[in-house]
């Protein structure tokens, strides 16, 4: 038997998985070349010219007419087959990718009745146009064939580019394997982008030239030269010369394992995408080809990046600007988030390197100067702060992923980038106030950059109260005290009843459900009660609708709570039963579901009536629930009956 | 073949016609009385050291090149040939200007007429000046061996009988581009339009009037990876043994102007073939060959890039081995070279098939 089996857990499209065949299951992400006897890599080989391993195998089968052209007593049923192909025959003419894919469905369907489809793997021509792969991969899908391979020539040029780009276009539940020319610092980028199994064999081709593979690159080992101290096994007879392919061939092995090693742990404690970006400093190439990928591949991996996390999430260098965590954040604050009516004053501020900010030192002297001035009450102020790359953080948001994860270098200088994303962040948030408000900018540096830039977009009246000197010095905020005052007076602000805890949860209901929601959540009448730094319960004619959990930063729902936002339509997975059962709900009972669903998302279930029948947490993306056949989609909360 | 078959040689047809080009039209005009190349050799004829005279003509050049099928993927000798049809006087004319140069020169003489096309095709070198030739030919007694080319299509009895008729006693061969015994590789990647069996029935025609066979294989036609290509060729080899050639011509591929090959290569997509996998294609043929069947290769550009060639340390000491054997059908030679970058090539034989990408 063969199977591939995509398991539990994300970052970005990297995924973990099973590829069992007979007796042997191999987890992916795995590797695989010629010849080895190492048991974490699967041995590849072509029918009938190479050694034929023990263990299962990847085989490739040569350009033939007809499958009887094929040693086919070589055939065997733990192994995997990559489909007959023709070097190079895609780049012959716009018709060419097609054709020879359909040569490979052809050669498929005569195959299947040596081997099943599930052993089957087919060869994606590079130079087919997106949407044709998108077509013509159908054919294998109908059929079962099980993986499909992209070729990689090393150059991290448009060639690799455009792997990437395909890839993308695979069914979910398909074992995408990438081959070719694949260097160690590759390894978290394409497990990043849900490469399942990656050719090593450039270890080998890299040993017959004396060349030693590291993560960052290459070195030439030359007879009479000194080298680099390598504590690995194979390395200890370094010094025998005869045998120099062996040994360099090994190292070469270990390297790549250990680049896999530390990928696979990045992705099970959410760092995947810090370690990519890590190794965008290997080689300008690499930065290159990731800053692309950014932009033309951002809804792929967007959809798989879960919308929660816990941990720090570091953001080093300019490839975070556009990671998706960060950007999606910023387009959800720019087009979902709604502040509460009524607000006379929007108080800028500078971040702070504790999160969330109101833990910080700094935040908490600006709270003192604010609550001097209005009492702990403050319903016509909003607050919001400025970060890079972030841009702006709504008081409110502080707490969500990965406002209160996200940690950078902190100069007080911003880069070009940076002043432009802060700005479009800001003149998009200010927009959404009224004009007679009053903005006061309480931050210097960078961040008045950042002001400053945006200021043609403003169209309230601003007050900088820092004279630029650091926004905690005792002069700013006696500045900040004396604007306060001075405008509460102007602006004949009054005292009112408390309303944080309401804006709290609305505008996160807002941020994570959509625009709307939160007045459906917290209608005039909701009742809350609670500690934003905790969790805020909110009841609407007496029964709780939804809790705030300040761990998170976001929303769990009740089934009451679902009731009220499903009006939307937006996050409901739906069900072909009446009913759930069990604490979670599996890919393969799930009929629809949402395609704007992201793992960690708060979802409600509902069944064919539209009924809601449960609320949960999504455990992967909208699409993968429809396309996955087996794997929890979601973990359930509360469920009907 | 089936529909996605005929597809692809379709695509590779269309792809070979547009890499011609202009080119077939646009060929500069010669001198009508020159050929367009001749070169003499000390070479074995028959068990005897002697001379061999290479001609070849300018004509027209060969039908299926000239045609609208594309011609081979591989070949542009056409482009050696003229615009414009020589007139028979002047196709004999050519000839007579090389034969000049075995004057003085060690006897016997080989001499092989190339055309760049076939010298049997009537079209390409008319009736009268094929027979003008050969009696040229004829009238040298010196002259022992001949070899000349042609497509199967035009190996016929009566022109058999002719050439036989004329050349009386001497050794025959007709140089013929089998390429692959592999109809598929033959069709597809060489785009070559003709089957083993029209392979196998000249063969057999020539048998009949005496005249041996010289099969051309080619190592490496594109879109194949580097093992692909050497165990066709070995195939091929030991096919044409089993049939009964009199000799085989090892062709490594050259990437020639103006064709599919050149325009992969420009993009990277093809590499002549390796060095290594020409010895191994003559090592595995010497075995096969039993002493009988003659066993040579000539490469063109060799140790160049545009044709078979290794890592550039040891080319040379290669070359001179193939041609070492190619003179006197000694194995032995093929065994000597060595070079660290016979396990690059190694690995390149292994990677390429499973990951189809060329390393250049």
């Amino acid at each position: 038997m063969a199977e591939f089996r995509v398991g539990r857990g994300h970052d970005g499209p990297a995924r973990i998985g099973e590829l069992i065949l007979g007796e042997t299951t191999f987890e992916t992400p795995l590797l695989t070349s010629h010849q080895t006897k190492n048991q974490h890599i699967i041995n590849t080989g072509t029918l009938g010219r190479d050694e034929v391993s023990e263990g299962p195998m990847i085989v490739s089968l040569p350009f033939i007419s007809d499958i009887n052209d094929l040693e086919l007593d070589l055939l065997r049923q733990d192994d995997v087959y990559l489909l007959p192909y023709l070097s190079s025959f895609g780049s012959l003419s716009s018709e060419a990718p097609a054709t020879i894919l359909d040569y490979q469905a052809q050669i498929s369907r005569s195959l299947s009745s040596k081997i099943l489809p599930s052993q089957m793997i087919l060869r994606v021509p590079p130079e087919i146009p997106l949407d044709s792969l998108s077509e013509s991969i159908k054919q294998f899908q109908e059929l079962g064939v099980s993986g499909a391979a992209f070729v990689f020539n090393g150059q991290l040029g448009p060639e690799d580019m455009r792997a990437f780009e395909l890839r993308s276009r695979l069914p979910l539940s398909m074992m995408v394997v990438a081959l070719g020319r694949i260097t160690p610092g590759m390894i978290p980028l394409l497990h990043y982008y849900g490469f399942d199994i990656v050719d090593i064999s450039h270890g080998e081709e890299a040993a017959t030239q004396g060349v030693r593979l590291w993560k960052k690159g290459p070195e030439k080992i030359e007879a009479d030269r000194s080298h680099r101290y390598c504590p690995c096994s194979s390395c200890a007879t370094l010094s025998d010369t005869d045998n120099l392919f062996d040994v360099l061939d090994g190292h070469n092995q270990e390297t790549y394992r250990v680049a896999l090693s530390e990928s696979i742990h990045a992705m099970e404690s959410g760092t995947l995408r810090w370690l990519v970006e890590g190794s965008t400093h290997n080689n300008t190439a690499m930065a290159s080809l990731l800053r692309s990928l950014d932009k033309t591949l951002y809804t792929f991996i967007e959809e798989f990046t879960p919308t929660i996390g816990t941990g720090t999430l570091p953001l080093i260098g300019p490839e975070s600007y556009n990671s998706p965590a960060v950007r999606r954040f910023r387009e959800h604050v720019a087009l979902r988030y709604t502040p509460q009516q009524g607000k006379q004053i929007v108080l800028l501020l500078p971040c702070s390197a504790r999160k969330p900010y109101s833990d910080s030192k700094s935040h908490r002297r600006i709270a003192e100067v604010t609550s001097v001035v209005f009492g702990s009450i403050q319903p016509h102020v909003a607050e919001a702060i400025l970060t890079s790359p972030l841009g702006l953080v709504p008081r409110e948001l502080e707490r969500v992923y990965p406002a209160a994860q996200y940690d950078i270098p902190v100069t007080g200088d911003w880069d070009t980038e940076e002043i432009a994303i802060g700005a479009q962040a800001l003149s998009a948030y200010l927009k959404k106030f009224d004009k007679s408000a009053v903005v006061v900018a309480h931050v210097s540096g960078g961040y008045l950059d950042i002001v400053r830039a945006a200021e043609d977009e403003i169209e309230q009246s601003i007050v900088y109260t820092t004279h630029e000197s650091r926004a905690t010095s005792s002069e700013s905020l006696e500045n900040l005290q004396e604007t306060l005052v001075e405008l509460k007076e102007v602006l004949a602000i009054q005292n009112e009843p408390r309303t944080a805890l309401r804006e709290l949860v609305s505008a996160t209901a807002d941020y994570q459900f959509g625009s709307g929601t939160g007045s459906l959540l917290v209608p005039e009448d909701a009742k809350l009660k609670g500690k934003p730094y905790r969790m805020v319960l909110c009841h609407v004619e007496g029964e709780q609708v939804c809790s705030y959990i300040a761990e998170t930063g976001t929303l769990s729902l009740t089934l009451e709570g679902g009731k009220r936002i499903a009006s939307v339509g937006r996050y409901w997975v739906r069900l072909d039963v009446d009913n759930v059962k069990g604490g979670s709900i599996f890919a393969v009972g799930i009929q629809e579901a949402d395609p704007s669903i992201r793992p960690g998302d708060e979802v409600i279930v509902v069944n064919k009536k539209n009924e809601v029948i449960g609320v949960g947490r999504s455990e992967m993306s909208g699409r993968e629930m429809c396309e996955l056949n087996r794997g929890r989609a979601v973990s359930l909360r509360h469920k009907v009956g | 073949m089936d529909e996605a078959l005929n597809r692809i040689h379709e695509t590779v047809k269309q792809a070979s016609l547009l890499a011609r080009g202009q080119s077939v039209t646009r060929r500069r005009k010669r001198n009508p009385l020159k050929p367009s190349a001749k070169w003499t050799a000390p070479a074995r004829v028959g068990r005897e050291r002697g001379t061999a005279l290479a001609v070849v003509l300018s004509t027209i050049g060969c039908a299926h090149a000239r045609s609208d099928s594309g011609g081979c993927t591989m070949c542009s000798y056409l482009l050696d040939g003229t615009q414009e049809m020589p007139a028979s006087e002047q196709l004999v004319e050519q000839f007579e200007t090389a034969m000049v140069d075995l004057e003085g020169k060690e006897a016997p003489f080989s001499v092989k007429i190339y055309t760049s096309g076939s010298f049997l095709d009537p079209a390409e070198v008319p009736e009268e000046a094929r027979a003008a030739i050969l009696q040229m030919i004829a009238s040298d007694d010196q002259v022992k061996e001949v070899v000349l080319e042609s497509r199967p299509e035009y190996v016929e009895d009566a022109v058999l009988a002719e050439v036989r008729r004329i050349l009386g006693g001497r050794i025959v061969e007709i140089g013929m581009g089998l390429e692959s015994a592999n109809d598929l590789i033959r069709t597809v990647c060489i785009n070559k339009s003709f089957d083993f069996e029209d392979f196998k029935r000249s063969l057999e025609t020539a048998k009949r009037h005496n005249i041996g066979l010289r099969a051309y294989v080619l190592l490496k036609p594109p879109l194949m990876t580097e093992r692909d290509a050497m165990l066709d060729a070995i195939e091929t080899i030991r096919v044409a043994q089993a049939l009964g050639v009199t000799t085989v011509s090892l062709n490594p591929v050259n990437v020639q102007n103006d064709t599919l090959v050149e325009k992969l290569w420009n993009r990277r997509k093809y590499r002549p073939p390796w060095l290594w996998s020409v010895l191994e294609v003559l090592r595995e043929a010497s075995k096969e060959s039993d002493g009988w069947m003659r066993v040579v290769c000539d490469p063109v550009a060799a140790g160049k890039i545009r044709g078979a060639h290794n890592c550039g340390k040891c080319d040379n000491e290669i070359v001179q081995a193939i041609r070492g054997f190619s003179l006197n059908q000694e194995a032995s030679v093929l065994q000597k070279p060595t070079c660290s970058c016979v396990h690059q090539w190694q690995h390149i034989l292994r990677h390429e098939d499973t990951s189809q990408l060329i390393h250049r």
